[in-house]
């Protein structure tokens, strides 16, 4: 990490994914960095991406930790910063600064069954912790994963989730019916309703819209699940990715350094200030 | 090191520092009492209230450029490191609220990731406290934040005003060096002058201030009263103009922007100015949603900021009762009162 903690690497996007079309689409960049002056991160953790003359945003890092050729992040166009990086095509140079925040405590759960719950663009947060497990499927009991969008359009990673099959039960859902769609129609929590999973030995893990967060987490309890078996990873808007900017704090918390990841029995005694 | 200055050496003694640095004072400017660059012979008054703004400016500006970018069409952006190399500076006339919040700052900047523009800045900036010989203002409330009129931390010298002279106490290495540097014009301060400086001390702590009656109880009435519909009602008149963080000396609160002076080639500068958690779009995401909507949970952000969540992190009130945010709010919020108010108000 550079010294000055708010001058970034330069790093060249080497490729794109088009994930979703649209207004708010998302596509997914594969970044690298010069030789040597790469950055190692952990799952869950996050960086500043530049694109110089629009500003910085800060994005999760979807790839794993264990793929150390590039950094993987998976961008919805929402504002003026991710909208210029949409522009953006390969060969092009961002500016890259972090990693910052914590992690999901992965070598705690060996052992245990997971259960992944993700929602729209909420599922690349959560991606380096799936891709990490099923890397080392032997270390985990049974792997779930939930995953759901408006429309099957709006399904992000299609392919790698219909990889994950054999390795991990995947359990997709859209809002509503489709002709030929396979998989169920309605909600995600509704979807995890659907399919009960067991506390027993089980972590949870999940991220998406605000609103699905609330329902999916109420369901699990529902379930069975301990308030210590449910994590889940939270955003608000940030400047510095360094607990000094003063904005991303929710209680006495600044989410870029003391988060993003928080288990429900961290979670549920702080302030909803996200 | 303790030294006495006769009054009338003051000016000399400016001088002297401005041989090797930027010297600034408090002078009355535009209707304001201001931190105001000494010219070589400017003379030096230390007969001021407070100043409108902090001290906290000549360490972290309201605008600093943290780098320039520039990238030709084609070509690969390119970047240059701009940090600090002002001159030194001395500050005179710093109340010991402004110095003990440095101290707050220094926690914010240096802890965790440094800051090294903030680091750069406070090597070279030395600050000469006077201590409060009657409260400035009449909306100072340093005792009840754990200060008092003749603080020392934060700041690298105190100077307290007797009978004719001042009695200097250096209190850092930096402290030293500007009294060594100009050291004829002080005599070795006798303990009659320690015990009059003491007695000065006394009298001001034992002055009227505006009081938070049980500031341990505080946090935990924060605490208690986060939901408390209450927090509405404090804010009705708030027109969130943010002065109260403007002109706080701890606030530190920051905003990071692209400035452009060309668009193609692009040329322009990565820029960081003090921002204002009393602005709604301070926490808006690029989503709309807005974790602090009201007015209300703007105002309890810069309440608890200061006198909880500061406490929790760091174990002291964030505020060092300068009543900055009292005296110059248009609508007449007051942390006092609030703090008061919540510590009294049983919780939802």
């Amino acid at each position: 990490m550079s010294k000055n903690i708010y001058l970034p690497k330069l790093a060249r996007i080497a490729g794109i994914k088009d994930e979703v079309p649209g207004a708010r689409g998302i596509k997914t960049f594969f970044v690298e960095f010069p030789d040597g002056d790469g950055f190692e991160h952990e799952c869950g953790q996050c960086a500043m991406i530049s694109v110089f003359g629009k500003g910085e945003s800060m994005i999760s890092i979807a790839s794993a930790p264990a793929v150390k050729e590039y950094k993987q992040f998976s961008i919805m166009r929402t504002g003026r910063v991710t909208t210029a990086i949409h522009d953006m095509k390969p060969g092009d140079i961002v500016g890259v600064r972090g990693p910052y925040g914590n992690k999901f405590p992965l070598e705690n759960w060996k052992g245990r069954n997971l259960v992944f719950i993700g929602g729209g663009v909420g599922l690349a947060p959560i991606w380096p912790v799936i891709q990490t497990a099923v890397a080392n499927r032997a270390d985990f009991g049974k792997i779930s994963v939930f995953y759901g969008a408006r429309t099957s359009r709006d399904i992000m990673y299609a392919e790698a989730l219909e990889a994950l099959r054999g390795a991990a039960d995947v359990h997709l859902s859209i809002d509503a019916p489709e002709e030929g769609w396979q998989g169920f129609c309605g909600f995600v929590p509704a979807n995890l309703l659907d399919k009960p999973q067991s506390p027993d030995n089980a972590v949870a893990v999940t991220c998406g819209p605000p609103i699905m967060i609330k329902f999916v987490i109420k369901n699990l309890i529902g379930m069975g699940f301990a308030d210590e078996q449910i994590y889940t990873t939270i955003e608000n808007k940030m400047k510095c990715g360094v607990g000094k900017c003063g904005r991303c704090n929710a209680g006495k918390d600044y989410v870029c350094v003391n988060g993003p990841v928080y288990s429900w029995a961290q979670l549920k005694d702080m302030p909803q200030e996200y | 090191m303790e030294v006495i200055l006769k009054k009338d050496r003051l000016g000399e003694w400016a001088a002297k520092l401005g041989e090797g640095a930027d010297v600034f004072a408090p002078a009355f400017v535009e209707d304001c009492w201001a931190f105001t660059k000494v010219e070589p012979g400017g003379e030096v008054a230390l007969d001021h209230g407070n100043t409108v703004r902090p001290a906290k400016g000549f360490v972290f500006p309201q605008r600093e450029v943290l780098y320039r970018f520039s990238q030709d069409s084609g070509g690969a952006p390119r970047l240059t490191e701009t940090l600090p190399d002002d001159p030194r500076a001395v500050v005179f006339g710093v109340r010991p609220c402004d110095g003990r919040a440095m101290v707050r700052n220094d926690k914010v900047f240096t802890c965790g990731f440094a800051d090294p523009y903030y680091q750069a800045r406070r090597e070279r900036v030395a600050y000469v406290g006077l201590a409060c010989a009657e409260p400035p203002s009449p909306n100072c409330f340093c005792l009840s934040v754990g200060g008092s009129p003749d603080a020392e931390d934060g700041l690298d010298v105190l100077m307290t005003e007797l009978d004719g002279r001042y009695y200097v106490k250096a209190l850092t290495a930096k402290g030293k060096d500007i009294v060594v540097a100009a050291s004829s014009l002080f005599s070795e301060a006798q303990p009659a002058d320690r015990s009059e400086a003491e007695s000065v001390h006394a009298a001001a702590r034992s002055h009227p201030q505006r009081s938070i009656a049980a500031m341990d109880k505080v946090a935990e009435g924060l605490k208690r009263n986060f939901d408390s519909p209450e927090w509405d009602a404090l804010a009705r008149a708030c027109i969130g103009c943010g002065a109260c963080t403007y002109l706080c000396p701890s606030c530190h609160c920051f905003d990071i922007n692209d400035e452009i002076t060309s668009r193609s080639p692009l040329a322009g500068e990565r820029v960081r100015t003090w921002d204002n958690c009393q602005f709604p779009e301070f926490t808006m995401h690029t989503s709309g949603h807005n974790p602090r909507e009201t007015t209300g949970a703007r105002l309890r952000q810069r309440i608890c900021h200061k006198l909880l969540y500061f406490v929790e992190n760091h174990n002291i009130q964030q505020c060092t009762g300068c009543g900055r945010c009292i005296t110059h709010c248009p609508v007449g919020i007051d942390i006092v009162r609030i703090a008061n108010v919540m510590e009294e108000a049983a919780g939802q």
